[in-house]
């Protein structure tokens, strides 16, 4: 597997649990010129507040903060994110790659956060987060369908953007671009 | 007593009959388009033929000229047939229909019993049509076709009785004398109103064409419908609409008479005839640029709970004007209070509402723009 | 035992799309009903699905931007926007003043034009044939507008990360104050029309009810939320260009049917010219183009960047890993999340209401399939 064809996330992966790091250029997430907004600087505080230690890293840009999670805090952190008073992330933005980012809005705080979470690459799994928002719905479906990301108590994840038969994950970089040939 | 005579000189009328309104429904198409497009800030057809007159022709020509196709499933001998069903009970009741003084294809004594009798008929060929088709969106459209035809034709009756009634008589030319003073729409505007209604529903142009909305059911009974067999449909609807307005003009209008007894002679006759039939037309499409479709529930609440019983308020007040001899302007006052009725009701519990809605939402950003 | 005949009634599934006049697109929707009553919808979208953010990948950030312009392909101006501030945010640079007002005219008029293709279209869907003529018209007028400014009616590529392409011509003002003035004029006809007509009202009223919180927790954003009685607008909550030296009001229904909706979208027309107008006021003289490289190479980092479309809250999250190609570029498209309310919508609505629900969230699918 070339470089260029790692999948996003994948390197936090390697560095928990998997086997044999390969080499690759760099983790594209963590940069040291990050800098929260009045907003986010006070946004990241309540986060940091209601995650209390399951939060494992933190940072942010502008007025959206994140908090990586491990998977297994995963849910109830989600849930604190939207009931907690002083947050009360009440909509959903998306679900996204195998590092999952959960972009929280909290429509009554007009307040912005994301919640990160590493899967490992080879057999991506999360708790399904429908219960908390319906809207995630779609995004898990979407996951699932273009990076395989199985969502544990979710049992609609057909495909949505893809046919029902379609081989392959078309999100992941190791799937090629030009070479895929449709029929 | 039939004689061959007779048959032979109902033959060529209903030739001539069947040409005449093919050249109407020529002029339909052209009008309704040029008149949609002025209505919308459009020009119309332009390019076939000066102002577009012969755009029809040309669309005529292309439906004819187009490959006839039918679904797989679809049972094909009733497929064929249906187009024809629909078509020929909207033609036939042209042989009662008079353009002037005499001047019927055969003036029956029970005219407007003819009209009703055969109008009906329609809805069979819009069903089959539907079912044949063996489409879910013709099978839909099959059946709302049946639902709202059968309930407007009652309206229909009850108004064309109300006519009845009060001229005393079935036969369309002497309803047409009996109007030489006063045309009826002044003496029954409510039964004038039902019947344009109900009118327009049963030949279904917006806002009550349901059975075939585009955006729903896309065409409804017409959907696997090509060419020649499609372009039959787009004549009776045309053909029907054409009558509803000529009955309009007849019935309530006045006909060839012009208000206050002026004699006309025959030629003028034809053409006021002609002219307020256009006239009617022209309002038929106004409406249709003007509404929006109505859902089939709310149809079928329009026609149940409005239509029908104003229909026979208007029967029980021409016949209690009859009985009890009431002079004739009581007819009219009669008829505008009780047509009031379901106009105030509309503004007070639709519109209104909906405006004070809206109110409500400027105040409260108004108020947010203080704050 | 007697063999008694059995009459089984059983739901019709009824397909509407991908080919079908009033799913605005390739949206499919799998109905099934009793008589005219739906009982269930299954929405079925990708039949557009051009793989728009793995693309985006393989494209620099300058080619990017013509890909956001296909995304919802009425409001492809806004889409850039969002594109270009997640970049502009990652790479730290702000665009000069001059072109930030001359975005936010040309965003505002864009949403204009989306909104006047949802009214007439939205007619056309519950059967009124005459406001699509209405405000094709006049849209037409804000794309010949676009057209003289950016050299495209539709697919732009006007905007840069860091300003613009290049200054707009000479009597940029003047037109778009013309433009302005009739637009009010035109969008004031159709809401003549329109607004309070009793067959369209009957038609609106009460149809494809969401109430606030169930709108919030599908992701509704947008008009469609703010119909349902939540004041939220990215404009707002999150001020981006020069928003927050504009006076806007917010307008919000409060029963979330389809008529609010609809309301909503009228008076954002107003408010949108009202801001053009302020906008073309304060426009000051100076560069479009921040100094700087031509060529964008943004640092490592990732950026989420949201603004207000025409059909809500449209967000870009966007990874770079320091070449001149992002990493990974996650739109979030409005449209998709507001389908997701599509169903509770329906909840026992007629198939004719189908129709009208799905065309006021006014859904575009080059945006939801991406």
């Amino acid at each position: 597997m070339s470089e260029e064809q790692r999948p996003p996330g994948e390197e936090a992966a390697a560095q928990s649990a998997q086997p044999a790091p390969r080499p690759h250029r760099g983790p594209p997430i963590e940069t040291a010129d990050e800098t929260l907004s009045e907003r986010g600087e006070a946004t990241a505080k309540r986060l940091a507040a209601a995650l209390g230690a399951d939060a494992v890293a933190a940072g942010g840009r502008g007025e959206t903060p994140w908090a990586r999670v491990e998977v297994g805090a995963l849910a109830r952190v989600l849930r604190r994110c939207r009931d907690d008073d002083a947050l009360r992330m009440d909509m959903l933005h998306y679900v996204e790659r195998i590092e999952l980012d959960y972009v929280l809005a909290s429509v009554a705080h007009n307040r912005k956060a994301i919640i990160k979470v590493d899967l490992p690459a080879d057999a991506p799994s999360a708790p399904t987060a429908t219960r908390l928002w319906q809207a995630a719905a779609w995004y898990e479906r979407e996951a699932h369908d273009l990076f395989g990301v199985a969502f544990e108590g979710n049992d609609d994840l057909a495909p949505l953007l893809l046919f029902e038969g379609f081989e392959g994950r078309p999100g992941l970089k190791s799937f090629p671009l030009h070479e895929y040939e449709e029929y | 007593m039939i004689e061959a005579r007779d048959v032979l000189y109902i033959g060529a009328g209903l030739f001539a009959l069947f040409n005449g309104l093919m050249v109407v429904t020529l002029s339909l198409v052209w009008l309704e388009r040029k008149f949609l497009g002025r209505l919308q800030g459009r020009v119309g057809p332009t390019r076939v033929g000066p102002f577009g007159l012969l755009q029809a022709v040309a669309d005529a020509l292309k439906l004819l000229m187009k490959e006839d196709v039918s679904p797989g499933p679809a049972a094909r001998v009733i497929f064929y047939a249906a187009p024809l069903l629909v078509f020929v009970p909207g033609f036939i009741v042209w042989l009662t229909i008079p353009f002037a003084q005499d001047m019927a294809v055969r003036n029956l004594e029970l005219g407007i019993f003819f009209f009703i009798a055969f109008s009906v008929l329609s809805i069979v060929g819009l069903v089959l049509a539907g079912w044949s088709s063996a489409s879910k969106y013709a099978v839909l459209g099959g059946f709302r076709s049946a639902a709202q035809l059968v309930s407007y034709e009652i309206p229909i009756i009850m108004t064309l009785l109300t006519v009845v009634i009060v001229a005393g008589t079935m036969n369309i030319a002497e309803v047409v004398e009996a109007q030489a003073s006063v045309p009826y729409v002044a003496l029954l505007p409510l039964a004038a109103v039902v019947f344009l209604l109900a009118g327009i529903a049963e030949v279904g142009r917006t806002p009550f064409d349901i059975y075939f909305a585009e955006s729903e059911v896309v065409g409804g009974p017409f959907v696997e419908y090509s060419g020649a067999h499609w372009a039959v449909f787009f004549l009776a609807e045309y053909v029907s609409t054409f009558v509803i307005a000529a009955l309009t003009a007849l019935l309530f209008l006045g006909g060839w008479r012009w208000p206050f007894g002026a004699d006309l002679p025959p030629a003028a006759g034809v053409a006021l005839v002609l002219a307020k039939t256009y006239a009617v037309v022209l309002a038929i499409f106004w409406l249709r640029a003007t509404y929006p479709r109505l859902r089939i529930d709310q149809l079928m609440s329009l026609g149940w709970k409005a239509l029908i019983p104003l229909s026979f308020a208007a029967v029980i007040i021409a016949a209690a004007q009859r009985f009890y001899g009431w002079p004739t302007w009581s007819l009219t006052a009669l008829s505008v209070i009780v047509l009031a009725v379901p106009a105030i009701l509309q503004v007070r519990l639709q519109r209104r509402p909906a405006m004070e809605r809206a109110r409500r939402y400027a105040r409260r950003a108004m108020a947010e723009r203080a704050r | 035992m007697s063999a008694e005949p059995q009459t089984d009634t059983v739901d019709m599934m009824l397909n509407m799309g991908p080919q079908h006049p009033a799913t605005h697109g390739v949206f499919r929707m799998v109905l099934s009903i009793d008589g005219e009553r739906i009982m269930g919808v299954r929405p079925h979208i990708g039949y557009l699905h051009r793989g728009s953010e793995k693309l985006s990948e393989h494209e620099s950030y300058g080619q990017v931007i013509t890909l956001f312009d296909r995304l919802d392909y009425v409001s492809n101006l806004n889409n850039e926007l969002v594109f270009v501030r997640a970049a502009e945010e990652l790479m730290g640079v702000e665009a000069p003043e001059r072109a930030q007002y001359i975005r936010t005219i040309l965003c505002e008029l864009n949403r204009v034009a989306s909104h006047l293709l949802f009214i007439g279209t939205y007619a056309l869907d519950v059967g009124a044939m005459t406001p699509v003529m209405y405000t094709f018209r006049e849209r037409e007028r804000v794309q010949n507008l676009f057209e003289h400014v950016t050299g495209a009616r539709m697919m732009h590529n006007y905007f840069r990360i860091g300003g613009l392409k290049e200054d707009v011509p000479g009597d940029f003002a003047e037109r778009v104050l013309s433009v302005v003035r009739r637009l009010r004029a035109g969008v004031e006809e159709t809401d003549r029309l329109l607004t309070f007509n009793e067959v369209y009202l009957a038609r609106t009223r009460g149809v494809g009810v969401i109430n606030a919180e169930d709108a919030i927790s599908c992701g509704l954003t947008g008009p469609c939320l703010r119909g349902s009685g939540v004041a939220y607008d990215v404009r707002k909550a999150y001020p981006y260009e020069v928003y927050e030296r504009l006076e806007f009001d917010v307008p919000v229904g409060e029963f979330g049917d389809c008529w609010d909706r609809y309301w909503v979208r009228l008076r954002e027309c107003y408010e949108s010219l009202r801001m053009v107008e302020q906008a073309l006021e304060q426009t000051p003289e100076g560069p479009v183009m921040a100094p700087g490289r031509r060529i964008a190479r943004p640092p490592k980092g990732e950026v989420y960047a949201h603004a207000e479309n025409p059909r809500g809250d449209i967000g870009v999250f966007l990874v770079s890993d320091g070449t001149d190609k992002p990493y990974r570029v996650k739109v979030r498209p409005p449209s998709f999340c507001n389908l997701v309310g599509l169903e509770r919508m329906m909840e026992g609505a007629y198939v004719a209401d189908a129709v009208a629900i799905l065309g006021s969230l006014d859904i575009v699918l080059g945006e939801v399939d991406r």
